[in-house]
């Protein structure tokens, strides 16, 4: 996907004006915030998985490249093919290599975020292989040609009536906003392909170093279609998704649904081993693993390792209340929401993407419902440092800021400051005591009023209420 | 018992009535209050801004002035959390004077956690006629707790709680955040203040000043002279401020 | 250097060691940390006494229909009603272990072979059954194939009571027990097909089948 972070704010703005995006955003709301609600009352136990989650997370990435290798090793033992790709390019390049080597002409694609990153459909189209979506949101979208504004549900911003036209165009019957008959729609057009598709492209939620197993989670059943009906497999996905064990995936499990979309259980759990075995009379001949870096290895090790942890739920992003107002294309790349406020400085470069770690108030709904509690607020002060130590923010941002930092130390010409500032805001206020506008902060008085300074300060009016003078420190009024 | 009332940066400029109340209650439950000339500031809006060597600056002005007190306590959530997580948890974490901080995190509390939980305050000077809705700014409520001391303060003045929807969410304020990302920020404000109009209730009450200058910001921006949006501090006390 | 080597050296040096491949020791470490096979806490739900009760429970949450038999010679007769009850034709696409079951007497078409996309109905088993979330565990070999349970609408899947563990982990564990490691392909199946794709209403029926049915045997 291209990168449109650097238009943030802007883009940002526009959304919030954009009634049809403001309506289906509603969705999130009924849907995935009161869902994942009431999914959690079924497990007594919630906060307790979550730390073991957490902690089992931790202890991988420890030895990421020991787990990294014992997959590997299992993987192979069982017949599929291992591949490294440091880059976007070098996993686009293996995947057309697979495709050309085999004759491949048609692949079917379960949702792969790890695939938005590195372009890869651009990538084998340019390669002449047609690229067909298989995920509902993700087909939307295809025809579209739209990228996703939210990792788990992809066209959460689209209506059905644009759907219903989308389909009109592309499958030439009478249009319907009927949302069963848009799917039915869609399951059949969807069906030819996938039991023609030469390569099936999937993600994969979590891969497994003990078996040397990939695996997806879905409702749909087309990671299904996708995994089992074409002649090659090919899974891609980042390096920091192996876990442990089968029982690790059983503690995850109980989490990712309930955290993403309020289900106790997804419909499908697809754990794909290897080749098709012996006498097997469907499945792949040939599985191919693309282990993807394409910047994680920056984060191992360092003060942001935690956001590794992260198993794609989107729960972050559903409680963001700065992504309910926005939705998820005005951060501009793959990953939306907290988690992509994080991801793409650290991915794309924190100058192509400097404003999404300030679009937070750090209200910390995202770090409560984080199933792997990873600490987000903190994780995006830390890329807000970076920016403060190489001087990346404006001007006028960085002056303001130095002369508060300037005078807060300073006591004396901190209580000269704020008396003159009292009595201006008072004075400014009028009768009213509201301040309509004020320039330096018109991103404030462009939407609300100022409630005006009472006209002294506390320390003066403390002063002239309670004239004994307190005994002098060693550190005061300097 | 000496308590160290640390004001904040807000309250100092914009409305000391809050300080005076917090002084007025303190007093009148005994406490002998000291209030350090000298305090500026928690390092929050810095902190937040990623200037970090400033924050810790500012972290160390703090734990020298209020050295001596046996409790310091804010009206505020956010300064209060500053203070007892990033101040221990990031800001000195692995500091030889983090011990000192840990120190000071433990005496320091939020204002209606000191009165309910360690002053176990029976009596309230103010009268509330009425209802009254509560805002639970976001730092107080998920860093240290504060969800039930208010309220239990403002029930005993006589108030009847009537809860908005989405009491917990996020008013948009988040400091320096609020002119950063003005568009987004007035937004949650309008969001906020529909769900206190639809209460139908007259005064808005909460913890930080921030959250009840952007809110009360945006509710006169939106034509609404006359809810009142006030610290439950002010309804509870009989100081007045002048 | 190849793209492996760089990615491990990276994470190695990012983490204090040299080198591009983990130590002898350090593989040995994550072998016998993996051999513990540690589980992490189960919620009361996958630890139900009453195994059948819990299991019918999830299955009508994830839209899982369920029928009880006395005996295997009985699951012709139940499915019959089961296609009956839902005006579909009685034909079904089965594994060969259900094959010298009684179909005949039933008035039941079944064909002995893999699923084709134009089968509509098929009757599988399944290699266990999890009560914590209503799940059907369907493992591919040669006489089983996963094509079978997923083309066509209609599944019908039998169930041995005494295969009905309480949670995921106990059905890993049969697995590894009976079976060393997964097959090809180990398949969790909860319910019928779903999407929410579209203004997050709920449509059963996405790409897999649109029903799920149950027969319970002893």
């Amino acid at each position: 996907m291209q990168v449109q972070s650097m238009f943030f704010k802007r883009t940002a703005s526009e959304k919030l004006n954009d009634a049809l995006l403001q309506r289906n955003m509603a969705n999130l709301k009924s849907k995935f915030v009161d869902g994942r609600a009431r999914a959690i009352t079924e497990i007594e136990d919630w906060e307790e998985i979550r730390t073991h989650a957490a902690a089992l997370r931790d202890r991988t990435i420890a030895n990421l490249d020991a787990y990294l290798v014992e997959f590997e090793r299992n993987a192979t033992r069982r017949g599929a093919r291992v591949h490294w790709a440091q880059t976007a390019a070098d996993a686009c390049r293996i995947a057309v290599e697979i495709a050309q080597a085999n004759g491949v002409r048609k692949v079917t694609k379960s949702k792969s975020m790890v695939s938005e990153e590195v372009n890869l459909n651009e990538r084998l189209e340019e390669a002449g292989i047609q690229v067909v979506e298989t995920d509902l949101g993700e087909y939307i979208l295809q025809l579209a040609q739209e990228p996703p504004s939210h990792i788990v549900a992809p066209a959460i911003h689209k209506s059905k009536e644009q759907v219903a036209d989308l389909f009109e165009a592309a499958h030439h019957k009478p249009r319907s906003t009927d949302i069963p008959a848009l799917t039915q729609e869609a399951r059949e057009a969807l069906r030819e392909h996938f039991l023609t598709a030469d390569m099936g492209i999937s993600g994969a939620n979590f891969v497994i170093a003990e078996t040397g197993t990939t695996l997806t989670v879905t409702n749909e059943g087309n990671a299904d279609m996708v995994t089992t009906v074409p002649r090659i497999h090919c899974v891609i996905t980042g390096i920091e998704k192996v876990i442990p064990t089968l029982e690790d995936f059983a503690t995850l499990i109980r989490l990712l649904p309930r955290s993403a979309i309020g289900q106790g259980i997804a419909n499908y759990l697809t754990l794909t081993t290897g080749v098709k075995g012996e006498g097997d009379l469907d499945g792949p001949e040939q599985t191919h693993v693309i282990l993807v870096d394409a910047g994680r290895t920056r984060l191992v090790g360092s003060d942001m390792q935690a956001m590794l942890r992260c198993i794609r739920c989107g729960a972050c992003m559903n409680h963001c209340p700065v992504y309910q107002n926005v939705g998820g294309h005005a951060y501009g790349w793959v990953y939306p929401g907290p988690m992509g406020s994080v991801l793409t400085p650290v991915y794309v470069g924190i100058e192509n993407a400097g404003d999404l770690p300030n679009a937070a108030t750090f209200c910390g709904e995202c770090q409560v419902v984080c199933p792997v509690k990873i600490p987000l607020p903190d994780l995006m002060r830390k890329l807000r440092e970076q920016q403060f130590e190489t001087k990346q923010r404006p001007f006028g941002e960085r002056l303001a800021l130095n002369a508060w930092a300037f005078m807060a130390r300073r006591p004396r010409l901190y209580a000269a400051f704020t008396r003159i500032a009292s009595r201006i805001g008072a004075w400014m206020g009028g009768r009213d005591k509201l301040i309509h506008s004020l320039p330096g902060i018109d991103g404030w008085t462009k939407g609300r009023d100022m409630p005006a300074p009472a006209g002294k300060t506390f320390r003066e009016l403390y002063r002239e209420r309670r004239p004994s003078p307190q005994p002098s420190r060693k550190g005061e009024g300097a | 018992m000496k308590v160290g009332l640390f004001v904040t940066c807000l309250v100092d400029l914009v409305r000391p009535g809050i300080g005076f109340a917090a002084l007025g209650l303190l007093e009148g439950a005994g406490c002998e209050v000291v209030v350090p000339e000298a305090q500026t500031c928690c390092g929050q809006p810095g902190y937040n801004s990623g200037a970090r060597e400033v924050s810790q600056a500012l972290a160390r002005k703090v734990l020298a002035e209020f050295r001596d007190c046996d409790y310091v306590v804010a009206p505020s959530g956010s300064c209060s959390g500053q203070v007892k997580v990033h101040y221990v948890d990031d800001l000195f974490r692995d500091a030889p004077e983090r011990a000192e901080f840990e120190r000071l995190a433990a005496r320091w509390y939020e204002l209606s956690d000191f009165l309910v939980n360690v002053l176990k305050i029976e009596s309230l000077p103010g009268r509330i006629e009425g209802e009254v809705t509560y805002h639970d700014s976001c730092a107080g409520l998920r860093e240290i707790g504060i969800k039930a001391q208010p309220r239990e303060l403002l029930k005993r003045a006589g108030a009847r709680i009537h809860e908005m929807n989405e009491c917990e969410k996020c008013c948009g304020f988040g400091g320096t955040f609020s002119v950063k990302l003005g568009d987004i920020s007035t937004r949650m404000a309008a969001n906020k203040c529909a769900n206190i109009r639809a209460t139908g209730v007259k005064t808005i009450a909460g913890g930080d000043l921030g959250c009840l200058l952007n809110i009360e910001g945006r509710l006169r921006r939106e034509g609404d002279m006359e809810t009142r949006v006030v610290h439950y501090a002010e309804l509870i006390s009989t100081d007045k401020h002048g | 250097m190849s793209a492996r080597d760089n990615i491990l050296g990276r994470i190695r040096k990012a983490q204090g060691r040299s080198g591009t491949e983990p130590t002898a020791a350090e593989l040995a470490q994550v072998r016998a940390d993996i051999a513990r096979r540690a589980p992490g806490p189960i919620p009361a739900i996958g630890r139900a006494s009453d195994l059948q009760r819990q299991f019918t429970h999830a299955c009508d949450r994830v839209g899982t229909s369920h029928g009880e038999v006395a005996s295997l010679e009985d699951v012709p007769a139940e499915a019959r009603r089961y296609l009956d009850a839902n005006a579909l034709e009685p034909r079904l696409v089965g594994w060969h272990e259900l094959a010298g079951l009684d179909w005949t007497s039933a008035g039941i078409a079944l064909e002995d072979r893999p699923a084709r996309g134009s089968d509509r109905a098929s009757v599988t088993t399944c290699f266990c059954a999890i009560a914590e979330t209503g799940t059907l565990l369907l493992l591919s070999s040669p006489a089983t194939p996963k094509a079978t349970a997923l083309l066509p609408e209609t599944h019908v899947c039998v169930a041995s009571k005494s295969r009905l563990v309480p949670n995921m982990e106990a059905a890993f564990a049969l697995l590894r027990a009976e079976r060393g490691e997964p097959p090809r392909a180990t398949w969790f199946v909860s319910g019928p097909s779903r999407t929410a794709d579209i203004e997050q209403t709920l449509v059963i029926g996405a790409h897999g089948p649109y029903r799920v049915h149950v027969i319970l045997v002893p």
